[in-house]
């Protein structure tokens, strides 16, 4: 379980995130909606532990385990993972070393074996072919000259190979179209299950169609304004963010 | 009245000059006219120009004169023991273990126990020790040695002229295409402090094509003085790639120079791996002489403590339709420093010259510097001549997004400066060298080849 208990954080000394308290039980996927500027992509990357953004109040556990004590890699090898808006391009680092890389790193951490290079390969080939990725797209160097969509599949790849027990996807739908979101959406529902956990951000109730959430949270200036079942995502659909501070006009 | 100048000599000038006139009588070829001719031209240059300082623009960054405090005696040993354990020591395992035709050179001497040239003759490559070829110079040798793209402002290659004693020389024939690469392994340090003065001459003629490999270690640790120079000679669609890896003790000051000439529709690859020695000053000089050829002049450099590596390139388009590439990789750590200065000049004659040239460092502390010049001079209309130089740190959104997936901070630094190097290895069409220099730079971060 994960919990959220006042939580405060600043990104350049501005304050973003204000007291914002939140609980996702074990096997469940909630979404986090809110208008522009609410600290939706903050709390991403809180969660995730980036450096530059400082929590100077309240707590952040999962599953009992203080997160906040953890450097990111840790965090990762402890079961949470963050599937950028915008996953970075590096040239120079092959597709696949990468992944092989991040999953024996995460393996090692959680003290099991490092995986052969013919188990891998099968890993790999197996989660890939449900995603769409072809044996080509791995060898290219990390999502360097990827289109929006194979940036989105790739994250979603990187996320079945690391097993993760809490999955934090940060406007995956973001920049896909209809067909590459239903791929993304069908890679992510099939990784749902009762010991996994999913936060799902988003701007827009679009994605909520593919991935049904249990429960959505809607931010507004840094903390959850208000709670409800997947049909408050309708109605947000209807009367967009203005109660929420945002603009008027309906998503 | 008396107007001669006295000039000024430091101890270390004084040094080689001394130490020229001491072994004159000993250097191979003193007995052979052309030869002797030869070193004692070089000689007068060296006396002329003196040891390289801060105040010739070129050395600006690498002052000779106030880093070299004295010269040691030239290296006398011979028939050093080397087990294969020290040889795989000194060059890393990937790089000793590289298949190809190995000539080994041991404190310049050519070392037949130590080499495996089975079949190199057969396939038609004349190769000899220099040294052994100077004593009665064959033709070919004459119209190459000191005449590839002869330089007459280097001190440093007036002074291998002067005394070379060692090195490797190797012709490859007219239409021969080797389809192993020839290795040429340099290793010293064996002894007390010395210098070393190694040459190596390579003729490509016409339609030949090759892979030569040099590499440059060392067996045990005490203060070597070295200078190599190597010249090649690229005939017309002759095709060579040049190769060379540095690794050498940290006490080392590495002085090699590359004298390349290129005739019609030639293609020359030349590429350096720079991780070692205290001080290494790495010169690559290309000329263009016929139309239509093309060479791309690449190379990494991994420096840390106060390590201080210097690569100075001069490319000269002398006649049209000539391209030329040079992508270079510059790591620096601690107080290390490295120096890239590219010059490429185009003659009035070189129309349709295409030229590019980038430098680009990732300083991982604040007290690494780096130093780029680029320096064009263009005396043609019709050319594309560009040149970029970047230096920065480890992008730490990159950094972060290797961490989120669960590489500890100090693998995914690695991992990203791996990346960073590795760009300027996409240049070397060999997969074996390549992974020879993946592993280079792995050795050098202190983590397993990815």
């Amino acid at each position: 379980m994960l919990e959220i208990k006042n939580l405060h954080a600043n990104v350049d000394g501005r304050e973003i995130l204000k007291g914002l308290d939140l609980t996702l039980p074990t096997g469940e996927v909630h979404a986090i909606m809110g208008p522009n500027g609410s600290g939706k992509s903050t709390l991403a990357y809180v969660l995730a532990g980036k450096e530059d953004y400082e929590v100077t109040e309240g707590s952040i556990t999962w599953n009992g385990k203080d997160l906040l004590d953890l450097d990111p890699s840790a965090r990762a090898a402890t079961g949470v993972f963050l599937a950028f808006q915008y996953p970075m391009e590096i040239p120079g680092v092959a597709t696949m070393t990468f992944l092989r890389s991040a999953v024996n790193a995460v393996r090692k951490a959680r003290g099991e074996d490092e995986l052969s290079t013919p188990d891998f390969m099968r890993l790999v080939k197996e989660k890939a072919k449900g995603l769409k990725i072809d044996a080509e797209m791995l060898r290219r160097p990390l999502n360097v000259g990827f289109s929006g969509g194979e940036k989105k599949r790739n994250e979603i790849l990187q996320m079945a190979l690391l097993e993760p027990s809490l999955c934090v996807l940060d406007e995956t739908d973001s920049g896909l179209d209809i067909d590459a979101l239903r791929i993304v959406a069908d890679g992510v529902n099939a990784l749902r299950s009762k010991e996994r956990s999913m936060l799902v951000i988003t701007h827009y109730q679009r994605l909520l169609d593919y991935i049904v959430p249990d429960k959505v949270h809607v931010l507004s200036k840094g903390r959850v304004a208000r709670s409800g079942g997947p049909e408050l995502a309708l109605e947000l659909e209807k009367t967009g963010y203005a109660e929420f501070g945002g603009e008027a006009t309906a998503a | 009245m008396d107007l001669s100048v006295q000039q000024f000599r430091s101890k270390a000038e004084q040094d080689y000059l001394d130490l020229y006139t001491k072994a004159e009588k000993a250097l191979p070829g003193a007995g052979n006219p052309f030869v002797a001719a030869l070193r004692a031209d070089a000689i007068k240059a060296y006396g002329r120009l003196g040891l390289p300082h801060r105040r010739i623009e070129a050395w600006k960054y690498t002052d000779l004169r106030a880093r070299i405090d004295e010269v040691h005696p030239l290296v006398t040993a011979l028939g050093i023991p080397v087990s294969d354990e020290a040889l795989e020591a000194a060059l890393g395992s990937a790089i000793a273990a590289f298949p190809a035709y190995r000539i080994v050179i041991v404190e310049g001497e050519l070392r037949v126990d130590l080499s495996d040239m089975s079949g190199l003759r057969e396939a038609g490559v004349e190769v000899s020790s220099l040294s052994h070829l100077l004593e009665m110079p064959p033709e070919w040798l004459k119209a190459a040695l000191g005449q590839v793209n002869p330089r007459e402002d280097d001190a440093v290659l007036a002074l291998n002229t002067a005394l070379m004693t060692g090195g490797v020389a190797l012709r490859l024939p007219e239409g021969l295409t080797l389809g192993k690469p020839i290795h040429l392994v340099h290793l010293d340090g064996t002894g007390e402090a010395a210098s070393t003065f190694t040459r190596n001459v390579i003729a490509a003629e016409a339609g030949a094509s090759a892979t030569v490999l040099e590499s440059y270690g060392s067996l045990g640790m005490t203060g070597l003085q070295r200078n190599a120079v190597t010249e090649i000679k690229i005939g017309d669609k002759a095709a060579i790639n040049h190769i060379k890896i540095q690794r050498e003790a940290p006490e080392t000051i590495h002085l090699n120079v590359w004298l390349a000439a290129l005739g019609a529709d030639a293609r020359y690859n030349g590429f350096q791996l720079s991780t070692g020695a205290a001080l290494a000053r790495n010169q690559v000089y290309v000329a263009f002489n016929g139309e239509g050829s093309s060479a791309d002049i690449s190379g990494a450099c991994l420096g840390r403590d106060r390590q201080h590596c210097d690569t100075t390139l001069v490319v000269e388009h002398r006649v049209p339709a000539c391209d030329s590439r040079e992508l270079f990789k510059v790591v620096l750590d601690d107080e290390a420093r490295g120096i890239f200065q590219g010059k490429v000049i185009v003659s009035p004659d070189a129309q349709k010259t295409d030229g590019k040239q980038m430098a680009q460092a990732l300083l991982l502390s604040e007290t690494a510097e780096f130093d780029s010049k680029p320096e064009l001079e263009i005396f043609a209309d019709d050319v594309v001549c560009g040149h970029g130089a970047t230096s920065g740190q480890i992008d730490e959104d990159l950094l972060f997004y290797l961490e989120s997936r669960g590489l500890p901070e100090p693998e995914a630094r690695a991992m990203l400066i791996q990346a960073f190097v590795g760009e300027a290895f996409e240049v070397v069409d060999d997969e074996a060298l390549r992974e020879a220099f993946n592993a280079a730079s792995a050795a050098w971060l202190g983590v397993e080849a990815g």
